[in-house]
C-alpha cells in the first residue's frame, strides 16, 4: 500500500485555489502592462461593415438591445463599435428597441460611452429608443406587424410623433436593416422567426461567444447575414477605427486561452501519468 | 360543467388563439390582420403582468423563512423582500429611466449580474485541468477540437501561427454547424409535435395545479 | 475627473458586490450569501418595476385613448394571480391559456419555415459533385453529420441503433463531440470576456479611488476571515444548542 500520493496524483488534484490564482496572476498582469498582441479581422466582421456601409442614406435600423447585464462586458463594447460606426456614415436612422428588462439602461451605458453629440446627432432626429417590450417574440411580432399600435411612445415616455426620425415608420417594413445583441436564445433566434422569415430583413446578429455555435445554422442557411460574437468587438473597433475596451481584453484572452489549454494538456499529462504509474504499481 | 369550465375552456382558448394567429400567417383572411395585432398587444401587456412572479414566489417563501425563523436563513430573508421593495419604490416612483433608479441599478443589479454570470469562469478552469480528460475517441475530438478553437480565438496566436485560422474556419463550418443544424431540426420537430399536442388538449402541462375533480376523474 | 458624490458611492458598491460574489470560487461565506440575496432581491424588484411600466405604457395608455377593451386585459393580468390562492388558481389557467396560444401561434408558424424547411433546403443545395474535392468532401461530411445526427434524436428505440445501424449514432456522436468541443472553446472566451469585464472595472474604476487600495487588503481579510468554518472562528461564536 503506498503511504502517499505520488508525483502524478498530486500533480491531478493541484488545489482550486492554485488554479484561481494562476489564473488570476494571468488576468492582471496584461492589464498592468498592456502587450499590444495583434487581433486579426474575420470575414465575418467585415462583412457586417460592409453591410451596413452599403445601406443607403435615410434607411432605418431596427436595433434590438436583448442582452442582460451578465452580458454586457461582451455586447457592451460591440454595441458601442456598432453605433460609432452608424453615426460616423451618417444619413442612417438607427431605432431602437429592448426585448431584455435590462436593455433600455444599458442602452444608456452605451450611447454615454459613444457620445453622439460629438458627431453631431441628436436624439429623436438621429437615433431613438423605443422602449422595453416585454413578451419577446410577440414584441418582435407586434412590432414587426404595426409599430405605432403597440407603442405610441419613446422609452421616457414621450410621443413618437414629435421625433423626425420616426416619419414613415410604421412597422417591419419600414426597415432596411436588423441588428440584434442579445445573450438569450430566444431573442436571436425569435428575430428570424419574427422578422427575416415572414419579412426578409437583412439580419447581423451579435451574441455572446457561447451561443455562436447555435446560431451558425442560421448564418449558414442565409438567415443572417453576419454573426459576430461579442467578444470580437475589437475586430469591430478597428474596422470602424474606434480603439475600446474590446481592443484592450485583446491581450487578456491571448494569454488567458494559453494558459486553459496549457491547464488541459497538464490536466490530461497528469492523468495519463497516474494511470501508468498506478499500473506500473500494479503490474 | 366545472370540469368543462376549468379544462376544456382553457385548452380551447391556446386553439383559437394559436389558429388565429396561424391562420393570419399563412391564410391571410380578411379582418384577421387588426384582431392579431390586438392580440398580440394583449400577449405584450399580459408578459408584463408575468414580469411580477419572480417577487410574489420569493415573497411567499422567505416570509415562511422569517415567520419559522430558519436558522442561518431568516435574517437573508428579510434582506431580499427589503431590496424586492426598495427597487420596486425607486423604480415605480422615480421612473425607470430616470437618473436614480439608473443610479441604483449600476450599484447592485449590474455589477451582481456581470459578476454572477462571470464567477462560472473559475469553475470551467477547473473543471479544464480536472474533468476534461481524453478517455476515449470521443472526448479525445472533443479535446482536440476545443484546442484549435481556444487557440484561434486566442487573438495573437491566431495571427502568429495563421494555419490554426482555416483549421477553425473548417470546423466551425462544417462538423459544428452541421451538428448544430441535425439538433436544430430535431428540436423543430419536437417542438412543432409539442405545439399540436398541446393545442389539441393531449399537453396540459400548462394549466399547472390539478383541480380535486381532475385528480379524482384522471387527465 | 472628479467625480460626484453619488458615483462614488455606486463604485464602491458595484466593487463590493463583486468582490463578494467572486468569494463564492474559494468558499461559501456571509459575504457572498449577503451579495446573492440582494442580487435576487434587486433581480425581482427590477421585474416589477419594468412589468408596471409596461402595464402602464401598452395598456393603461391606450385605455385612456379611449381603448375600452383593455380592462378586460387588465383584468387577465391580475388573474394570472390566482394561482397562489388555494381554491381559485384554476382562473388563472384563462390568461395563461391566451399567452400560450399566441406563442405558440408565433412560433410555430415560423418555426416550420425556418428552423424545418430552410434547414433543409440549405443542406440540399450544398454541391458534393462539380466542385473541387475538398469542397466536395466537406459538403459531404456535412450532409452525413446532419443526416445522422436527425437519426439520433428522431429514433430513439435500442433496435435502431443495434448492429450495423449503430455506424450512423457513433457519427452522429462524433459530430457532436466535435461541435460541443467547439461550444466548449467559445464558453471559455465568453466567461472570461465576462471576467475581464470585471477586473477592468475593479482596477480602472474602483482602484484610482481614494482609500481603495485600503480597503481591498481589508476586505480580502475580512472575506478570508469569513472563509474560516463556523466551529474553528474565534467569533461570532455558533448558536449553543439547548
Amino acid at each position: 500500500m503506498s503511504k502517499g500520493k505520488g508525483f502524478w496524483a498530486r500533480l491531478e488534484d493541484v488545489p482550486r485555489e492554485v488554479l484561481y490564482a494562476i489564473l488570476l496572476i494571468v488576468f492582471i498582469i496584461p492589464m498592468l502592462n498592456p502587450m499590444g498582441f495583434p487581433v486579426p479581422i474575420s470575414d465575418a466582421a467585415r462583412k457586417w461593415y460592409a453591410t451596413i456601409d452599403a445601406l443607403p442614406a435615410g434607411s432605418a435600423i431596427m436595433i434590438d438591445f436583448g442582452y442582460s447585464g451578465g452580458g454586457e462586458p461582451e455586447l457592451g463594447p460591440m454595441a458601442a463599435a456598432v453605433y460609432h460606426h452608424i453615426f460616423k456614415k451618417g444619413g442612417l436612422k438607427p431605432i431602437t428597441m429592448s426585448t431584455s428588462v435590462d436593455g433600455t439602461l444599458l442602452w444608456d451605458k452605451v450611447i454615454a460611452e459613444v457620445n453622439p453629440e460629438k458627431y453631431g446627432r441628436k436624439y429623436g432626429v438621429d437615433y431613438i429608443h423605443i422602449g422595453f417590450i416585454s413578451g419577446t417574440e410577440i414584441a418582435m411580432a407586434a412590432v414587426g406587424s404595426d409599430l405605432r399600435k403597440t407603442t405610441s411612445t419613446d422609452y421616457h415616455g414621450a410621443s413618437l410623433d414629435q421625433f423626425p426620425i420616426m416619419q414613415g415608420i410604421k412597422d417591419a417594413s419600414s426597415f432596411k436593416l436588423l441588428i440584434c445583441y442579445t445573450t438569450g436564445g430566444d431573442q436571436s433566434e425569435g428575430w428570424v422567426r419574427q422578422w427575416y422569415t415572414p419579412y426578409k430583413i437583412p439580419y447581423l446578429c451579435s451574441v455572446i461567444a457561447m451561443m455562436v455555435p447555435t446560431m451558425l445554422p442560421y448564418q449558414k442557411a442565409g438567415q443572417i447575414v453576419s454573426l459576430l460574437a461579442g467578444a470580437q468587438s475589437g475586430e469591430m473597433e478597428l474596422l470602424v477605427g474606434m480603439p475600446g475596451r474590446g481592443i484592450k481584453s485583446a491581450d487578456v484572452i491571448t494569454l488567458t486561452h494559453l494558459l486553459v489549454f496549457a491547464f488541459v494538456v497538464l490536466g490530461n499529462i497528469a492523468y495519463y501519468g497516474r494511470k501508468a504509474s498506478e499500473r506500473a504499481r500494479g503490474g | 360543467m366545472s370540469l368543462f369550465v376549468r379544462r376544456q375552456i382553457p385548452i380551447a382558448l391556446v386553439f383559437v388563439a394559436a389558429v388565429l394567429v396561424m391562420a393570419d400567417y399563412f391564410l391571410k383572411i380578411p379582418g384577421t390582420g387588426p384582431a392579431v395585432v390586438d392580440l398580440q398587444n394583449w400577449g405584450i401587456i399580459l408578459s408584463a403582468f408575468a414580469l411580477g412572479f419572480g417577487a410574489v414566489n420569493l415573497f411567499y417563501l422567505h416570509t415562511r423563512h422569517i415567520s419559522r425563523r430558519t436558522a442561518g436563513q431568516w435574517p437573508f430573508s428579510i434582506w431580499i423582500l427589503v431590496m424586492i421593495v426598495v427597487t420596486a419604490v425607486i423604480g415605480v416612483a422615480m421612473g425607470p429611466t430616470g437618473p436614480h433608479y439608473s443610479w441604483w441599478y449600476n450599484a447592485t443589479y449590474f455589477a451582481l449580474s456581470a459578476t454572477v454570470y462571470s464567477s462560472l469562469g473559475f469553475y470551467m478552469t477547473t473543471g479544464c485541468y480536472r474533468a476534461l480528460r481524453a478517455r476515449n475517441v470521443e472526448a479525445a475530438l472533443l479535446l482536440v477540437v476545443g484546442a484549435i478553437a481556444l487557440l484561434r480565438n486566442a487573438p495573437a496566436i491566431a495571427v502568429g501561427v495563421p494555419i490554426i485560422i482555416p483549421m477553425e474556419a473548417w470546423l466551425s463550418a462544417i462538423p459544428t454547424t452541421s451538428a448544430q443544424r441535425g439538433i436544430m431540426i430535431g428540436a423543430a420537430l419536437g417542438a412543432i409535435a409539442l405545439g399540436v399536442r398541446t393545442m389539441i388538449g393531449r399537453e396540459t402541462g400548462f394549466l399547472g395545479r390539478l383541480t380535486e375533480a381532475e385528480r379524482r376523474g384522471g387527465t | 475627473m472628479a467625480l460626484d458624490l453619488g458615483s462614488v458611492i455606486q463604485i464602491w458598491l458595484a466593487a463590493l458586490f463583486t468582490i463578494w460574489i467572486y468569494s463564492i470560487a474559494f468558499r461559501d461565506n456571509v459575504f457572498f450569501k449577503f451579495a446573492e440575496h440582494t442580487f435576487v432581491g434587486v433581480a425581482a424588484g427590477h421585474g416589477i418595476v419594468y412589468g408596471v411600466d409596461n402595464v402602464l405604457r401598452y395598456g393603461w395608455v391606450p385605455f385612456l385613448k379611449g381603448g375600452v377593451f383593455y380592462v378586460v386585459v387588465f383584468l387577465l393580468g391580475f388573474l394570472l394571480y390566482s394561482r397562489y390562492h388555494k381554491k381559485y388558481f384554476w382562473v388563472s389557467r384563462f390568461p395563461l391559456a391566451i399567452m400560450v396560444g399566441i406563442g405558440l401561434g408565433l412560433s410555430m408558424r415560423a418555426t416550420v419555415t425556418a428552423e424545418f424547411i430552410a434547414q433543409i433546403q440549405s443542406t440540399a443545395t450544398m454541391k458534393v459533385l462539380g466542385v473541387d474535392a475538398w469542397t466536395g468532401f466537406s459538403n459531404l461530411l456535412f450532409i452525413i453529420i446532419v443526416l445522422t445526427v436527425v437519426y439520433f434524436f428522431i429514433f430513439t428505440f435500442p433496435s435502431m441503433h443495434a448492429g450495423k445501424l449503430g455506424i450512423i449514432s457513433r457519427i452522429a456522436r462524433y459530430g457532436m463531440m466535435a461541435a460541443f468541443g467547439y461550444s466548449f472553446a467559445n464558453t471559455v472566451l465568453s466567461r472570461f470576456n465576462m471576467i475581464f469585464g470585471r477586473l477592468d472595472f475593479l482596477m480602472s474604476s474602483w482602484l484610482p479611488l481614494p482609500g481603495a487600495m485600503v480597503a481591498l487588503p481589508i476586505v480580502l481579510i475580512l472575506l478570508a476571515y469569513a472563509m474560516i468554518p463556523t466551529q474553528k472562528r474565534p467569533w461570532p461564536k455558533p448558536a449553543q444548542s439547548k
